[in-house]
């Protein structure tokens, strides 16, 4: 509806950048994922694994996206490794089967050194806190620390990874299907979209550039990007690249890896 | 751990396909048979666990961290006991789930 009323149906000529941004076109949209991700604190339940492939938005802010998600809050279950206690930090390497993470819990009053006294190396924990980077090593900066005491709750944790990972996926390629904006664009694209799997991936791809969130990034998604998101083979992606690249969908922005989608949403 | 290689979460099927790899995985203490003991995985196999730490109860559940040395034996590095309440169903669907089609959040 947005489409048509204010660009008098310009949405239909995809002019790779003639057209005003997003952000400025459909206020609505550009505001609704803003709000998102800023109002709403997320803890996303991660392995370390998942931690070290999380692409990373911006080296000063230190934001890093996972499944489409900027997560405010992580927790994770691990073992608890060369514990070092300082005088105004305890600091820890959590390992957890998937990979090891370095963190470091600052205590500041009783509270806090009570509660990482009790913890000792080769415990199972689980922990509340922030990711950070700093200078291209990732770390934690841990809010809260609690022994694990029944360990159903290592199985629980795996499965909520698994859980959240399969809802912020599902979240993030379904948001461009139900902007009214895209009906215009669906429409156009059903024409050129080949029928069985190598359409559903093509479909796939395109809206995951969609998403407010790339069509926000000035120089769009890598390759890799997408193929961890999607993890589907290289090569189909590298194909549904080329596809949309032909049809006009998506252009290269700094490099040959680096895709942005042509359509102002 | 000493090393940060990834641990693949396996149950007794699991097991056979990551032959001289770092495993993780549960099992039901049956029996203690001098340096070994043997357990009862999520998936009612029968595995062999030799090495250290064998200190757990016999029906109670211990995780074994260590590596896969035969189709139904592990050399443990640790052993964890994870008490007498624990859900092997559960466990074992998130070996395969973890093995499966979520193996790129796990490995």
């Amino acid at each position: 509806m947005y489409a048509s009323h204010q660009d008098g149906g310009a949405s239909h000529f995809y002019g790779g950048g003639f057209m005003p941004s997003q952000a400025t076109q459909t206020p609505d949209q550009a505001g609704s994922s803003k709000t998102r991700s800023s109002t709403t604190s997320t803890t996303v339940p991660l392995t370390i694994k998942q931690i070290t492939e999380a692409y990373h938005l911006n080296d000063e802010r230190a934001d890093f996206l996972i499944d489409g998600v900027e997560p405010s809050l992580v927790r994770l279950l691990g073992r608890v490794l060369n514990k070092a206690e300082r005088v105004t930090d305890v600091s820890f390497l959590l390992d957890d089967g998937t990979g090891s993470i370095e963190v470091t819990r600052w205590v500041s009053d009783s509270f806090d050194t009570d509660e990482m006294t009790k913890i000792e190396n080769g415990m199972y924990i689980v922990l509340i806190g922030k990711l950070k980077a700093f200078q291209g090593k990732r770390h934690i900066g841990a809010h809260a620390v609690r022994p694990v005491q029944d360990f159903n709750q290592i199985t629980l944790h795996f499965m909520e990874c698994i859980h959240a990972h399969l809802d912020n996926s599902r979240k993030a390629t379904a948001v461009p299907a139900t902007t009214s904006a895209m009906n215009d664009m669906r429409a156009y694209q059903t024409l050129n979209v080949g029928t069985g799997a190598s359409g559903d991936i093509r479909d796939v791809v395109l809206s995951v550039f969609q998403e407010p969130a790339s069509l926000a990034r000035e120089n769009g998604l890598h390759v890799n990007e997408i193929i961890r998101r999607l993890g589907l083979q290289e090569q189909k992606i590298r194909e549904a690249i080329e596809y949309h690249v032909e049809v006009g969908n998506i252009y290269s922005t700094i490099d040959d890896d680096h895709y942005k989608s042509a359509c102002n949403g | 751990m000493d090393t940060s290689s990834p641990t693949v979460f396996v149950n007794g099927e699991l097991l056979k396909l990551y032959m001289g790899r770092r495993v993780r995985t549960v099992v039901q203490v049956i029996r203690n048979e001098g340096g070994a003991v043997v357990g009862q995985s999520t998936d009612n196999q029968q595995l062999t666990v030799k090495g250290p730490n064998q200190s757990v109860p016999v029906m109670n559940f211990m995780e074994v961290i260590g590596v896969a040395d035969g189709p139904q034996s592990i050399r443990a590095e640790i052993c964890t006991d994870f008490g007498s309440n624990f859900d092997t169903a559960s466990y074992n669907g998130l070996c395969k789930l973890a093995n499966g089609q979520f193996k790129n959040l796990f490995l």
